[in-house]
């Protein structure tokens, strides 16, 4: 143990940040997983709890492996991933899982070990990788749109179009997060605005289409979308089960909270122990409770940023801002949603909620930003013994 | 610039949470508790009834109602279990394993999901039916529903359901009905949270308000004779085919209820607790009530038991109407209180008619100041009002009403009424008020306990009293009541039989008997009466009513344990008693001399010495002639005593 607590290398506060948040997860996750017991009827509160433990356990194992690859691997690592991710997709669509009639076929269950696997979770994390690869290579050419719409945006547009059916709300972060680091990574912001542009025209066409041929698309999710928008914007809707409830327990956890595990509304929360757990865990913890997590993300994203600027390499800030900046702000569209500033999405909170892949994904994003940062340390190292002048240009030759 | 973006839509959530919170906090934190937190009831436990011999009489017990949701169970288990299950719902419920099957399977594809199964399980029932396959996954696996409910139950059964009595849709009756107040205690309050759509858990450790249970009722009956009382009545109802009837057996000195039955016949011809017709109904009593008109003249002194009357040959005219005795051709010349004892109308309506005639508000104040013609009031609602015919109401009064009141007609009393005047007289004219509660209990502490209520401390005088007494013993020595007559085991009382809805043309009777046992040292008092007995088959008073009374009697004396003084007939000899004396007292002196044994018996005497330490020796048998050291001398252990017998 201590001789893994010696190789842990990288941003010593984002490996703080991790662990504070991942042994409070275990605190919520608990006292939900009554819902699940009590209420759905399968499995035992211990039982999840062990199951999150073991989650965790697995994301530290994935962020250490992670983080000890130099991070340069990761630009070819990406072109490899992008296939594997398509092909995953395309299965995962075609399975056609549906809940109560309508399209979430978002998981796929790994053989063998029966966990649901989300594969736009990995997909975002690639998609992320091999942006970031593409705005360090072509950082000194002057980029054609036709050049980049075949390298960059085809594959990265057929991702987003398989997720979309499923998940519009992870589909839309991934683009609107692509976007950005396009924009950070010198991308002209003229083919941005077309870009945009041309996404929500396909979108577009997807609900219309839809709209017109309802019964090829009888089982997508248009009409999910459709309802939660609207409720959203008529408050007043019985309807909007989930925002109320998770009104009621935001209401009823006040400044201190109620104290851990004495949540009422977790009963009544449908995925109270994901999509809604910030709501739970202002009720149990308060305002303080609630303010205090947000900071830890905050934190999270102030070091994320810290270590984008000081690495020393175009691949290496953008991986580190594209892989990184998506968790907190996924961390701040779930607690968005439970507050009733956003539209209800199926977005769980970062280290938190349950759920395999989430937790798994988001390790391997952080082992990712940690490796960049641990290979900053190791050239500090290697400066004061080599001297070296311009360790920039030298590593940049090497990704090439 | 990023970061500033990010940082603002945290800024965002921390002010919605704050609004949330704060300015629309009140309003979902009042609709959180509305929706979650709801007084529960916690019922209070209703008391028990118990006979005073401590059986139980009403209880309450849980009973378990089975229905089924054959859709929440997965195909799996479903496919596994149902054949297992179905055959144990055969086992259990009856009806063949197939027909659950398909029962069941057709619930499950018609969506039905509240199928019913049974209803009215017992607790170990209950056990059992959670345990069949299936069913013993549980409410959400196995789709078992189950609602308790808790029920009142008569352990003892039909007897004296209507005197025990319910409380409940159907209103308050009996004991439960009347007592309601101590058996019902009060429900204690909590609060519950709801933990998911129809399940509840408590909100707190401890109730808010605590429940308290209602107290327990030790009722005055006695089971044993409750039970005797019934079925007594039962038969001879039976065996008469008559409407109704009802039976009270009362304890002649506190006026404790130890029995009580009301039987009705519904349609079918059977008979079951109907009305509380002792309470409640108030009727023509016919001659049982020349008890309380003879008891008004001896007391006012116009007559007295010898006094002679001329009921000629059985018919008396007066007015427009003719008074009959029911033995035709009449009595003839007879004493007052032969009157009494062959129950002759004419006889009585002579001499009343005679005595208060001119006043018969005078007649009407005798009976007020014994008692008759009051409500007993008693605890039980709905007691009959009692009449007497008032000679003020002219409307209502006629020439003839002072002559058939005395032979109970134009007289309204209920059953107990009536009981209770024969039970004061029994109890040498105290007269108390019919009880049917002994004590309230809470588990073994005695909250309340009730003592006898005194209506009337004296009826009237001893000398009346005792007259009365003596008349009642003769109706059943040699009255119209012979056929009770047991010689061991002396009963007393009156019979009745009296005409109803004379006024249609298909005259009823109903026929009474009131009276009490045994007859010299009154114990019990008892009123039977019987509504409209098949005529076909008899109607008399002696004989439809009379012997359920007998039988009541007669099995309370037997079953009760009584020590019997068994005399000892053998007398023991006198002279071995003499003996017997006379040697203890010779015995258990102290010798300081030889003592005279003379007369003495001979083995007595040889005992006697050689319990003295001295040798004896003798001849012959019988008693001492002779002692061979003599009488006052100084004992000498060494000598032989040498003692002659004849």
């Amino acid at each position: 143990m201590t001789k893994v607590l010696k190789n842990i290398s990288g941003d010593k506060t984002i490996w703080a940040i991790i662990a504070l948040l991942a042994l409070f997860s275990f605190l919520p996750v608990y006292s939900a997983s009554t819902n699940l017991v009590g209420v759905v009827g399968k499995g035992t509160t211990l039982g999840y709890l062990l199951k999150h433990a073991m989650l965790l356990v697995l994301g530290f194992v994935i962020i250490y492996a992670t983080h000890k690859i130099p991070y340069r691997y990761f630009s070819g690592l990406s072109v490899l991933l992008i296939p594997v991710v398509l092909v995953l997709l395309a299965y995962t669509l075609y399975q056609g899982k549906t809940i109560s009639g309508v399209n979430a076929s978002r998981w796929i269950n790994i053989p063998f070990v029966g966990i649901g696997f989300q594969t736009s979770t990995l997909a975002s994390v690639v998609v992320m990788m091999f942006t970031a690869r593409y705005l360090a290579k072509n950082r000194e050419k002057k980029i054609y749109f036709k050049d980049s719409f075949l390298q960059l945006w085809i594959p990265v547009g057929m991702v987003l179009a398989l997720i979309l059916p499923a998940n519009f709300s992870t589909t839309a972060i991934i683009f609107v997060m692509v976007l950005l680091v396009a924009y950070l990574g010198g991308y002209p912001a003229k083919f941005i605005g077309a870009i945009l542009g041309f996404g929500i025209l396909v979108f577009a066409i997807f609900i219309l289409s839809a709209k017109a041929f309802p019964e090829t698309f009888k089982n997508s999710r248009i009409n999910t979308w459709v309802a939660r928008i609207e409720n959203f914007s008529n408050p007043d809707e019985e309807a909007n089960y989930q925002a109320e409830k998770a009104k009621l327990a935001i209401a009823s956890g006040e400044i201190q909270g109620k104290g851990p595990g004495k949540s009422v509304q977790k009963n009544f929360l449908p995925q109270s122990s994901s999509d809604f757990i910030y709501a739970i865990i202002v009720e149990e913890f308060g305002l303080v409770g609630g303010f205090m997590l947000m900071i830890l993300y905050l934190l999270l994203l102030f070091r994320i940023v810290i270590v984008a600027t000081k690495t020393d390499t175009i691949f290496g800030t953008l991986l580190v801002l594209g892989v990184g900046i998506p968790i907190v702000f996924q961390a701040l569209i779930n607690m968005g949603v439970a507050v009733g500033l956003f539209p209800v999405t199926g977005q769980p909170l970062p280290l938190i909620s349950t759920g395999g892949t989430s937790i798994w994904m988001t390790c391997f994003a952080l082992g990712v930003v940690l490796s960049v940062s641990a290979d900053r340390e190791a050239k500090i190292e290697i400066d004061k013994k080599k001297n070296d002048d311009n360790p920039l240009s030298v590593l940049h030759e090497t990704i090439g | 610039m990023l970061a500033g973006a990010m940082f603002l839509f945290a800024f965002g959530i921390t002010y919605k949470i704050i609004e949330i919170q704060f300015v629309e906090g009140d309003f979902y934190k009042k609709k959180a508790e509305s929706l979650t937190i709801k007084d529960g009831v916690v019922k209070a436990n209703r008391g028990n009834i118990y006979s005073s011999d401590g059986s139980l009489l009403a209880t309450s017990v849980s009973r378990f109602d089975i229905r089924m949701d054959p859709v929440t169970v997965s195909d799996e288990n479903f496919e596994k279990n149902i054949k297992g299950l179905s055959k144990s719902l055969s086992q259990m419920l009856g009806k063949s394993a197939g027909y659950w099957e398909s029962y069941i399977r057709k619930g499950r594809k018609t969506k039905n999901r509240y199928l019913f199964i049974t209803r009215n399980l017992g607790y170990n029932d209950y056990l059992k039916i959670k345990s069949f396959p299936m069913f013993n996954l549980g409410t959400y696996r196995g789709g078992i529903i189950t609602e308790q409910r808790t029920v009142r139950e008569h352990p003892i059964g039909k007897i004296a359901e209507r005197a025990v009595g319910y409380d409940d849709y159907r209103g308050k009756v009996g004991i439960e009905g009347n007592f309601y107040e101590y058996l019902r205690g009060r429900n204690g309050k909590r609060l519950k949270q709801k933990i998911a759509k129809g399940q509840w858990k408590p909100l707190n450790d401890n109730n808010e308000v605590e429940p308290v249970d209602g107290k327990d009722i030790i009722s005055t009956i006695d089971l044993n004779i409750q039970d005797i009382a019934h079925h007594a009545l039962l038969e001879q109802l039976e065996k008469f085919e008559a409407d109704h009837g009802t039976v009270v057996v009362m304890e002649t000195k506190t006026g404790e209820i130890k029995g009580i039955s009301n039987l009705g016949r519904n349609k079918k011809g059977n008979y079951y607790e109907r009305l509380n017709y002792a309470v409640g109904e108030s009727h023509e009593p016919g001659s049982t009530f020349k008890l309380m008109s003879m008891m008004v003249a001896l007391e006012d002194k116009v007559i007295d038991t010898s006094t002679v009357v001329d009921t000629g040959n059985g018919a008396y005219k007066i007015y427009n109407r003719t008074v009959r005795d029911s033995h035709r051709g009449g009595y003839g010349k007879i004493s007052m209180g032969r009157v009494f004892e062959v129950s002759s109308n004419v006889g009585l309506v002579k001499v009343i008619e005679k005595a208060y005639g001119n006043n018969p508000q005078k007649f009407i104040d005798g009976l007020h100041k014994m008692g008759v013609g009051y409500k007993l009031n008693l605890p039980i609602k709905g007691e009959g009002k009692p009449r007497l015919p008032n000679p003020n109401d002219k409307e209502n009064w006629y020439g003839t009403s002072l002559a058939w009141m005395t032979h109970g007609y134009g007289v309204h009393l209920t059953p107990l009424q009536t009981l209770a005047i024969y039970n004061a007289v029994a109890n040498n004219g105290e007269m108390v008020k019919p009880r049917f509660i002994k004590e309230i209990r809470d588990q073994d502490r005695v909250v309340e306990s009730f003592d006898k209520v005194v209506l009337n401390p004296r009826i009237a005088s001893q000398e009346t009293i005792d007259k009365m007494k003596a008349l009642m013993r003769n109706v059943v020595k040699k009255g119209t009541a012979t056929n009770i007559y047991n010689k061991n085991y002396e009963l007393a009382g009156k019979t009745g039989t009296c005409q109803t809805e004379y006024w249609t043309d298909n005259t009823q009777y109903i026929a009474s008997f009131a009276g009490y046992f045994p007859a010299d040292n009154p114990e019990y008092s008892c009123i039977v009466i019987i509504h409209k007995p098949n005529k076909k088959i008899g109607y008399y008073g002696n004989v439809v009513a009379a012997p359920v009374f007998k039988k009541i009697a007669h099995k309370i004396y037997t079953k009760k344990p009584v020590i019997d003084e068994v005399k000892q007939y053998e007398k023991s000899p006198e002279l071995l008693v003499e003996n017997f004396e006379s040697y203890n007292v010779k015995v258990n002196k102290k010798y300081e001399t030889m003592p005279n044994l003379k007369n003495m018996n001979g083995m007595d005497a040889v005992a006697l010495l050689e319990n003295l330490g001295l040798t004896v020796v003798f001849k012959g048998t019988g008693k001492v002639k002779q002692q061979s050291v003599k009488a006052g001398e100084k004992f000498d252990r060494t000598k032989i005593v040498e003692l002659t017998l004849s």
